[in-house]
């Protein structure tokens, strides 16, 4: 069993070496890997217990997989089989599909380590492969975007080293069971490079300009899974000190608003899913239960909606009202969108309400209000017309959409799966479902009351390079005050 | 002591990294912190004893009575000194790239929202 665990576990990278010499081949060898990925995450939701692994000894490597993890592996399987998809058996780039399958292993180590230092080395070779799909060295903009990348995420991942040294001296070990008694300094280290990574509050405010400026398909994965690699191990942190639990509910609800705002007034279509995915991680990380959940029913849409983005008729918003888009570009983005709203029978709708369910009373409220924005900011995806003119049958506008689209209607039974059928239930019950239709309701009416205001608010430019350095320093700061309170 | 000062390089490496204008520097200024973290746990690792944590098992020599070093810190490190090493290349090589427009390498040129 274990063995085979392993092998899955390396199967990405031995195939994206494999596919540097047979080039040929590398895209079917990426789909298998989304496969077992697809596989091992459903077996894992009905394996009765945890599975640990302790590899080389007592210092070696631990790993953990449990039914925790099957949403982010189905997630990070679904959008990188539906990115191939998408692309098609094209030639043009054959180093792609190597970099796709080592960035999914990486993601896949990231996501079933449960040390301190092997979690650092997947984050790495995360931030390494991404940086690598994103630099294109004959666009200046987007070497400049990549380096900024680069260079943000390893100054955090120093800190983070900091952070692991100070554990292990107090504690002996690098298990993510020393974080519970560790003392504030430590944590705060630790938490500044994971918050980075994930692009939490001012901590992502490398988000938007980098997942803007990226090729759309390289946006889906950034946007749908990449974020997933620093957001679920800081739950498995959380999970083991409510200290950390505490600090990351208030900062996730703190990103969640601020980024809301951000979205509203921002005039680019892939800069306001920038910024909507600032504001999403915000949810994902409120509560380790929902955790999973909630980043499988985000990362579908929004791998969906930046998948589409190519097909946009323009990046200005304020256009959009002219220009009437194809049936095929249409209802999927529409689907999305209202998934993420939270739109019953969708899954965003199913994870907003197992959240909330799991909330204390002014966190519920908050990101009930906060839902609001939401609904508000996709609105604005609704504004275009459908196209009349029927130009032939052009559906479906690519296969990768259509697995998505898919994949939002059908992770709704991933929560049957479990052994807590409860919540799922009492989230159709008619007092909730009353509550979304009017969530959605009130987001079209405060959409409406800012439109014609939009033109002149201006927010502050807040991703200089300076900004994503120095919020480093302030985030640090403020973690510190916030464990000692 | 030294605990402390080994910190203060890798803060001043981050200061580097923040405040110096030049992408070049901001890049060397992330080797000095990175440095300063290697230092942090090259000293941790020292904290129980110097000696290099290798058993000799022939009979014939005596046995120091020097304590050992701590080998995990040491081994975590060699793991971070490589990844650190291949970052910076590859931070080095888009620089070069880059400096075929910006010869200057200043900030405040890149973040100009011109497309090249």
């Amino acid at each position: 069993m274990n063995a085979l665990l392993i092998g899955w576990l390396l199967l990405p990278f031995l195939l994206a070496f494999s596919s540097a010499l047979r080039p040929k081949l590398g895209w079917w060898m990426a789909l298998i890997c989304c496969t077992a990925t697809l596989v091992v995450g459903l077996a894992l939701g009905f394996a009765p217990e945890a599975i640990r692994i302790q590899l080389v000894g007592p210092f070696g490597v631990s790993l953990l997989l449990d039914g925790f993890l099957t949403p982010f592996l189905v997630l990070n399987a679904l959008v990188g089989a539906a990115v191939l998809l998408d692309r098609g058996q094209s030639q043009e780039d054959p180093s792609f599909c190597l970099l796709l399958m080592a960035l999914h292993g990486s993601i896949n180590s990231a996501l079933v380590c449960h040390d301190l230092i092997s979690l650092y080395v997947a984050l790495e070779v995360v931030s390494l492969c991404a940086f690598l799909l994103i630099a294109d060295r004959h666009r200046v903009q987007s070497l400049w975007i990549a380096l900024r990348y680069l260079l943000v995420g390893s100054t955090a991942l120093l800190f983070y080293l900091i952070g692991c040294a100070q554990i292990h001296a107090s504690h002996g070990s690098f298990g993510f069971e020393g974080v519970r008694g560790a003392t504030a300094g430590p944590l705060a280290l630790l938490l500044v490079g994971l918050l980075t990574k994930s692009g939490l509050f001012i901590s992502g405010l490398w988000l938007p300009r980098t997942h803007a400026e990226a090729p759309a398909q390289v946006s889906a994965l950034l946007s749908g899974v990449v974020i997933t690699a620093g957001a679920a191990p800081l739950m498995r942190l959380a999970q083991a000190s409510s200290a950390i639990g505490s600090v990351v509910l208030w900062l996730g609800l703190a990103s969640t608003g601020f980024a809301v705002v951000f979205a509203l007034l921002e005039p680019d279509v892939k800069r306001l899913l920038a910024w909507s995915t600032v504001s999403q991680v915000g949810l994902v990380v409120l509560s380790p239960l929902t955790a999973g959940l909630f980043a499988l029913g985000h990362g579908i849409a929004k791998a969906c909606l930046f998948l589409l983005a190519r097909h946009f008729p323009s990046r200005r918003l304020e256009d959009w009202e002219e220009m009437p888009l194809p049936f095929s570009v249409a209802l999927p983005m529409r689907l999305a969108a209202l998934s993420i709203a939270g739109c019953p029978l969708l899954v965003g709708y199913l994870a907003k309400e197992r959240l909330q369910l799991e909330l204390g009373p002014l966190p519920a409220l908050l990101v009930t209000v906060f839902s609001v924005g939401t609904a508000a900011v996709y609105t604005r995806l609704w504004a275009s017309p459908i196209q009349r003119v029927p130009s032939g049958w052009t559906w479906p506008v690519s296969w990768g959409v259509t697995l998505l689209v898919a994949g939002l209607v059908l992770s709704n039974g991933l929560p049957l799966m479990g052994h807590d059928s409860l919540p799922w239930l009492a989230s159709l019950k008619p007092a909730s479902l009353g509550k979304s239709l009017g969530v959605l309701l009130a987001g079209w009416a405060v959409h409406r009351l800012i439109q014609p205001f939009r033109a002149q608010l201006r927010l502050p430019d807040v991703e200089r390079f300076d900004d994503l350095i120095g919020s480093m320093g302030i985030m640090g700061t403020a973690i510190v005050v916030m464990l000692l309170w | 002591m030294i605990e402390a000062l080994v910190l203060v390089t890798a803060l001043a490496g981050f200061l580097g990294v923040l405040l110096r204008r030049n992408l070049f520097l901001k890049v060397l200024a992330l080797d000095v912190m990175s440095t300063g973290v290697i230092g942090f746990f090259v000293l941790l690792a020292a904290r129980s004893g110097l000696r290099t944590p290798i058993l000799e098992t022939s009979p014939e020599v005596v046995q120091p009575v020097s304590p050992f070093a701590d080998p995990v810190p040491q081994a975590v490190i060699l793991t971070a000194i490589v990844i650190g090493f291949s970052v910076q290349a590859l931070l080095l090589v888009v620089i070069t790239h880059l400096a075929r427009r910006e010869p200057t390498l200043q900030v405040d040129a890149m973040e100009e929202p011109t497309e090249g």
